[in-house]
C-alpha cells in the first residue's frame, strides 16, 4: 500500500528550525532512500544535531516538514516505534547496569528484541553487571547502540556516535553497526566528523553547512561526478563539460578547480584527477567564506 | 515505567526512609514518655484544676518536656528537603546528563513519562509526609498545654498542612528543574522560592482564613471569668488593653482580682478593658485543611506548569 513512499524513509521540505533569531537549519531539503547508510557530515554547529533531533520527534519544525515513513516524528510515539535514536555522547543512565538498561528498554517499548541486545552486549565483551558510568567511551556507545537496535528500527539514527572514541574503539564500533544492519536492512543516518572512517562505511552523503544542506546524494554518484582540475590560470570562465566549481585555488599561473562535471572534460588545458570522498567533502566545507569572521573580529579577510 | 522510576529513585527513596526512621527514633520514645507522664501528672496528678489553671504536677511536667517544643523549629525545614532531594533533581538532572535524549526516544511520549514519574514520586511523597505530619501531631498532643498548637511553627509542623508544603516543595523543585535544567541551580531557586511562599501565607493569608473573635473584658476580674473565656488550644492574633472608648493604652493582659485591685492596678483607672483578637481552637482542622489545600493547589498548578515546559525542551 505505502510502496511507492517507502523509497525514502527519511524525507524533509523546506524544513527550518530556529533558536531565537538564528536558523540553526534553514529551507533544508532531504530524501533518505531505503536501505542507505548515509553519512550526515559538516562542520561543528553546522545543524546535524537538529537535522537529527528534528527527524526523531525531539523538536518541533519551526518551517517545512519532516516525514519518517510517512509521519511527522513529533510527539509521535508510532513513529518513534521504527526509529532507533543514539544521541551525542551516547547518554545512558549512569547508575544502570547494561543488564538492567536492557530490562529498562523491554518496559518502555512496545517492540523490544531483548536477546538481541544481550547476544550483542555479549559480543562486544561488556560486562551485564557493572554500572554503566563505569563502563569506557567506546563501551558504553556499544550499550547505547545494542539499545537502539534492540527497537529493531527501520531507521537508525546516530548523532556523532563515535566522537569521543579512540580510533580502535571506533573501527570496533563501525563494523559492529555496518554487520548489524546489514542483516536487518536497516537505513541509518550517521554524523560525525571523521570523514575517513564515513569513506569506509557508508554509500550515501548529505554535507550539511551554516543550516543548509549542500550536497546529498549516493556516494558513488557524487565521486563520479566530481573531479579535480589542474591548469592555467583560471578567471572564471566556462570550461566545457564543467557544471560548476565548488572550489578554485590559485597561483600567480596555475588554477587547481574541485568541480562538478556534467559531462567528459575534454580541454586539453585541463589535467583531470580523480578525488577522493574526503577531500570532495572537504573541498564543499572550505568552500564557504569566512569573511564574516574577519568582519566580527574587526581584522583584515 | 513503573520498574524504571523506582530503579531510578530507589536510592533517595532509602536515604528518606533511613531519614525518617532517625526522626521516629527521637519521637516515638519521646512521644511514649510524653503521653505517660501527662497522664500521671496532669490528668490523673490535677484531676482537680484545670488546664487553664494548672497544679504543680503541671509544672513538673512542663519543665521536664517543655524544651522539646524547640525541636519543632528543626521540623520546619523537613518539606523543604523533600523539594531539594526529590524535587528539584526529577527533570534537571535527566536534561543535566542528557538522557532525556535516550528515554524520550524510546516507546513512550515525554507526556506519559512526566505524568507517570510525578505521580509516582507525588504518591510515595504524600504517604510519607501524611505519616509524618499525624505522627508529630499525636507526639505534640501533651505539648499542646503548654504552647498553643494553632501558634505559628507549631501550627506548620503537624497535621495536614506539612502535606501541603511537601507537595508544595516538590512541585517547586520539578518545575525549577524544568525552567533552569541543573540540579543546582534548580535546588538553589527551590530555597528562597519555597521560604517567600510559606512565610507569605503564614503571615498574610492565615489570620484572615476565618474572621477572628473578639474578646472583650474588664481589668477587674474574678478567676471565674478570668481569660474571657479564650479556650486553650486558641491561636491569638493581638491583645491589648485600652479604655472604654477604644483608644490603646498598652499591649498585652491585665487581670487583677477584686480583693486587691487598687495595689495590682498601680494607678491605672478601673475601667480599662482587655481586648483579645483570635481565632478560636476548634477551627484548628479548618486551618490545617485550608492551609493544605491552598499549597496544593499551588503545587498542581507548578506541575502543570513543569509537564508543558517539558514538551518544549530539547
Amino acid at each position: 500500500m505505502r510502496g511507492q513512499e517507502m523509497e525514502h524513509v527519511l524525507e524533509a521540505e523546506g524544513l527550518g528550525k530556529r533558536y531565537g533569531a538564528r536558523w540553526a537549519l534553514r529551507d533544508c531539503a532531504l530524501r533518505l532512500p531505503t536501505g542507505r547508510i548515509a553519512a550526515l557530515v559538516g562542520p561543528n554547529g553546522s545543524g546535524k544535531t537538529t537535522l537529527l533531533h528534528l527527524a526523531v520527534g525531539l523538536l518541533r519544525p519551526d518551517a517545512g516538514a519532516v516525514r519518517v515513513f510517512g509521519e511527522t516524528p513529533y510527539e509521535n510515539t508510532t513513529a518513534l516505534a521504527d526509529i532507533g535514536f543514539v544521541a551525542q555522547n551516547t547518554p545512558v543512565y549512569r547508575d544502570f547496569t547494561a543488564d538492567e538498561l536492557v530490562r529498562m528498554g523491554g518496559k518502555v517499548n512496545r517492540r523490544w528484541d531483548a536477546t538481541l541486545a544481550r547476544t550483542r552486549l555479549a559480543q562486544a565483551g561488556i560486562p551485564p553487571h557493572t554500572p554503566a558510568g563505569k563502563l569506557s567511551g567506546g563501551q558504553r556507545a556499544q550499550v547505547a547502540l545494542a539499545l537502539a537496535l534492540a527497537k529493531r528500527p527501520r531507521l537508525l539514527l546516530l548523532d556523532e556516535p563515535v566522537a569521543s572514541l579512540d580510533p580502535l574503539a571506533r573501527r570496533e564500533f563501525l563494523q559492529s553497526l555496518m554487520g548489524s544492519v546489514a542483516e536487518s536492512g536497516t537505513t541509518v543516518l550517521l554524523s560525525s566528523h571523521i570523514l575517513a572512517d564515513l569513506e569506509r562505511s557508508c554509500d550515501f552523503l548529505v554535507v550539511l553547512q551554516a543550516g543548509q544542506v549542500h550536497l546529498t546524494g549516493a556516494v558513488e554518484d557524487i565521486v563520479a561526478a566530481h573531479q579535480q582540475l589542474v591548469g592555467p590560470r583560471h578567471h572564471g570562465e566556462p570550461i566545457d563539460g564543467v557544471a560548476t566549481v565548488v572550489r578554485a585555488r590559485h597561483t600567480d599561473r596555475q588554477s587547481t578547480l574541485v568541480v562538478r562535471t556534467d559531462g567528459p572534460v575534454t580541454d586539453p588545458a585541463w589535467t583531470v584527477h580523480e578525488l577522493s570522498l574526503e577531500d570532495l567533502i572537504l573541498a564543499y566545507l572550505a568552500g564557504s567564506d569566512t569573511q564574516s569572521n574577519h568582519e566580527a573580529w574587526g581584522v583584515a579577510a | 515505567m513503573i520498574w524504571l522510576t523506582w530503579r531510578q529513585h530507589r536510592k533517595q527513596a532509602l536515604y528518606t526512609v533511613i531519614g525518617l526512621a532517625v526522626l521516629a527514633a527521637f519521637i516515638v520514645p519521646t512521644g511514649v514518655a510524653m503521653h505517660r507522664d501527662f497522664d500521671r501528672l496532669v490528668v490523673k496528678g490535677c484531676a482537680t484544676s484545670t488546664p487553664d489553671n494548672p497544679c504543680d504536677t503541671f509544672h513538673d511536667f512542663s519543665t521536664t518536656y517543655g524544651s522539646y517544643i524547640y525541636f519543632c523549629v528543626l521540623l520546619l525545614v523537613v518539606p523543604l528537603l523533600f523539594g531539594l532531594f526529590w524535587g528539584a533533581p526529577l527533570i534537571a538532572r535527566e536534561i543535566e546528563q542528557g538522557t532525556h535524549h535516550m528515554i524520550w526516544t524510546q516507546g513512550i511520549s515525554r507526556r506519559r513519562w512526566a505524568l507517570t514519574k510525578v505521580g509516582l514520586l507525588g504518591g510515595a511523597v504524600t504517604v510519607l509526609a501524611v505519616v509524618y505530619g499525624l505522627g508529630i501531631a499525636w507526639w505534640f498532643e501533651p505539648l499542646g498545654y503548654l504552647e498553643s498548637r494553632f501558634d505559628e511553627i507549631f501550627f506548620d509542623v503537624q497535621g495536614v498542612a506539612p502535606v501541603g508544603y511537601t507537595l508544595f516543595a516538590v512541585a517547586v523543585g520539578i518545575a525549577a528543574g524544568a525552567l533552569v535544567p541543573k540540579v543546582v541551580p534548580a535546588m538553589a531557586i527551590v530555597l528562597p522560592a519555597f521560604i517567600a511562599a510559606r512565610i507569605a501565607v503564614a503571615l498574610y493569608a492565615r489570620p484572615r482564613f476565618a474572621t477572628p473573635v473578639t474578646n472583650d473584658f474588664p481589668v477587674i476580674a474574678g478567676d471565674a471569668d478570668g481569660g474571657g473565656g479564650m479556650q486553650v488550644g486558641s491561636w491569638l492574633l493581638n491583645s491589648d488593653i485600652r479604655r472604654p472608648d477604644g483608644t490603646f493604652v498598652s499591649s498585652g493582659a491585665m487581670v487583677c482580682p477584686p480583693a486587691d485591685a487598687t495595689e495590682c492596678l498601680g494607678g491605672l483607672s478601673a475601667d480599662l478593658r482587655n481586648r483579645q483578637v483570635f481565632q478560636p481552637a476548634d477551627r484548628f482542622w479548618t486551618f490545617q485543611w485550608i492551609e493544605a489545600g491552598i499549597f496544593t493547589a499551588l503545587a498542581v498548578l507548578l506541575v502543570w506548569l513543569a509537564i508543558r515546559r517539558v514538551r518544549r525542551i530539547i
